[in-house]
């Protein structure tokens, strides 16, 4: 005879007993001779195709019979079987059990009567939009639009993730912020805009910067992603984190006069890194800050960016998946791109290698702000270059921007040779002079630099944080850009 | 219905705002529906524990050991969202147990928020709200 202990919410099935003693050679021979003595266990304990039910563990003594030999693990006189649930659960699904709200009140009715007219959209699509839950990252150039459009299409939830501050120069395309808006956080100044559009919108703030440690945390709670930044290291990040959580990400990209956009990590679909496996060096591809963008570039991105997140919400139309959209505004012509998703992928192929975050910036070959020291060797404070003009020390100072930035304002003393035009002018310039090279902040006048260096210059200096930097520091006259 | 004993109720919220950002889980055991106690369990899931909670199929059968020897039952277990509402979703309905009442606890950014209460059926397919009453 071997003893089965009855758990408590199935006693009163078992006519109240808390053990019963059954006879049995195997523990399938003794929970058989258990629900045949009480009829209503068995439903509690088995499937009707009469398997035991997933949640339900069997004990003999101390072990558990999925590790033994299931059913046909022997039972001895004496031992004691028994049924213990297993018991998981967690946040994770989007579909809760607790209906999302299944109405809209009157007054978005009205607000929302050009959609609920189309059956494209119709009552059901808008309730679409207003359950749906969206993470937009960054609320610059492309996150702008977005918000703006999102919010006024009634996307019921938008997580905001910015940290970033508003100043004037974002002003020329980033128009979900104002003027009176500099100084002010771009997430209270994009979540006020976006609120006076759209009261019944919920906006959750993230004043982070988006990283390996807290985007999964953020991410998880969205039903997609939309990515508005303008950086390798976040752009990989978002990526992979979206791969990982099995949300789509909406992909835009802006520069001087075109723009890409696609969808990424949607079922079957590619994912950034089945288009580039890999980022480009450090400072080959240069930013907006650094190339320039035309002000309305992100508008159109970011609205292409906006009609396909509400067509993945509404599940309407044909998503922009396996396609690049590649957009130039100077030709104003669209093209497409055929994107597979690559089987040998890291991070979605058939065996990815990537199964967690990594250190991003590494990854991109950003070196991280505790392992740089200022490298004081080889770099010339503006204010020490003030003074070498005002002493009439001999110097060389050469500014290698482009000539439209020489117009937009200039260090007098100094003599414009552009960057690249610096390989076929070096010969205006002499070894033996000391030169110091400035540009607007500093980056393509280490270039400059490293580029003397290697043809044989000894005495080459970048002047740090460049034209930007003396007109902090030297002549505040001088206009930045 | 199921009624939660303000002392019993307390551990919980405790536990799950002490546990925050991770789920935290445990055990309620009582009588005729009143739950007097709350048994913290470790969350054993090996994985990330901000999503997701698994119990230790042993700490369950002690709990329900020692209850026995108290004259009490194990009446139901809860689990705690961080920083999201507390529905029943459908990780939870795909790993419920129909035995039990399942008690979610919401907590958002290290507080409680709310707690709602889900009687789940055999086949895993629904979970019916039931009244909660604590504190």
């Amino acid at each position: 005879m071997a003893k089965v202990l009855i758990p408590t919410p199935l006693r009163q099935y078992a006519g109240k007993h808390d053990s019963v003693e059954l006879q049995g050679a195997t523990v399938g021979e003794v929970l058989t001779a258990l629900t045949a003595q009480f009829g209503d266990l068995r439903r509690h304990l088995y499937t009707d195709e009469g398997k035991l039910r997933s949640f339900v563990n069997v004990y003999v003594n101390d072990d558990d019979i999925r590790y033994l030999n299931k059913d046909a693990t022997p039972v001895k006189d004496g031992d004691t079987v028994s049924i213990v649930p297993s018991i998981a659960g967690g946040t994770a699904g989007v579909a809760g059990v607790d209906a999302p709200p299944a109405t809209l009140s009157k007054e978005e009715i009205l607000r929302y009567s050009r959609h609920l007219i189309m059956p494209e959209v119709g009552m059901d699509g808008q309730l679409k939009l207003k359950n749906a839950k969206v993470a937009l990252i960054g609320t610059g150039g492309l996150g702008a639009p977005l918000g703006m459009y999102l919010a006024a299409a009634g996307v019921g939830r938008i997580g905001l993730v910015d940290f970033d501050v508003v100043d004037f120069t974002n002003l020329q395309r980033q128009v979900i912020h104002g003027t009176k808006d500099v100084g002010r956080k771009k997430l209270d100044s994009a979540a006020d805009t976006m609120q006076d559009i759209n009261p019944y919108v919920e906006i959750d703030r993230h004043e982070v910067a988006l990283t390996s440690e807290n985007a999964l945390q953020i991410l998880k709670d969205y039903d997609f992603v939309v990515d508005g930044t303008d950086n390798f290291p976040t752009r990989y990040l978002v990526n992979d984190a979206c791969v990982l959580l099995k949300k789509p990400s909406v992909y835009g990209s802006i520069f001087r006069f075109e723009g890409q956009a696609t969808v990424f990590a949607y079922p079957g679909g590619p994912c950034y890194r089945c288009l580039y496996r890999e980022p480009p060096p450090p400072g080959l591809v240069p930013s907006c800050a650094e190339g320039g963008v035309l002000g309305i570039l992100p508008g159109v991105i970011g609205l292409i960016q906006a009609t396909e997140t509400v067509k993945l919400i509404l599940g309407a139309g044909e998503p922009l998946v396996g396609r690049l959209l590649l957009y130039d505004a100077l030709a104003m012509r669209f093209r497409e791109l055929k994107l597979r998703r690559n089987p040998e992928c890291p991070v979605c192929g058939d065996h990815p290698t990537i199964h967690e975050l990594i250190d991003y910036q590494e990854f991109c070959g950003v070196p991280n702000q505790t392992h740089e020291p200022t490298p004081a060797e080889g770099e010339i404070d503006p204010v020490e270059v003030k003074a070498k003009i005002d002493r009439g020390d001999p110097f060389v100072l050469i500014d290698v921007r482009e000539p439209h930035e020489y117009q937009i304002c200039r260090i007098p003393y100094a003599r414009l040779i552009p960057l690249n035009d610096l390989p076929k002018r070096v010969n205006e310039l002499d070894s033996a002079d000391e030169i110091v090279a400035h540009c607007k902040s500093g980056v393509r006048s280490g270039k400059a630099v490293d580029f003397l260096k290697q043809a044989g210059f000894k005495k080459v200096r970048n002047m740090k944080g460049g034209i930007l930097a003396w007109s902090d520091k030297v002549d505040p006259s001088v206009p930045k850009y | 219905m199921l009624r939660i004993e303000k002392a019993a109720w307390d551990a919980m919220v405790s536990h799950a705002e002490k546990i925050f950002p991770k789920e935290c889980c445990g055990v309620m055991v009582g009588v005729d529906g009143v739950v007097k106690d709350a048994v913290p369990l470790s969350n054993v899931y090996t994985g990330p524990q901000e999503d997701f909670f698994v119990m230790d199929p042993q700490d369950l059968n002690r709990v329900d050991k020692e209850a026995r020897a108290r004259g009490l039952d194990v009446l139901g277990v809860y689990h705690s969202h961080p920083n999201c509402d507390a529905y029943f979703s459908k990780r939870d309905l795909e790993h419920s147990c129909s035995w039990f009442s399942y008690v979610v606890l919401s907590i958002k950014n290290g507080r409680f928020d709310h707690a709602n209460s889900y009687r789940p059926d055999f086949d895993q397919k629904e979970a019916p709200k039931e009244e909660l009453i604590y504190g």
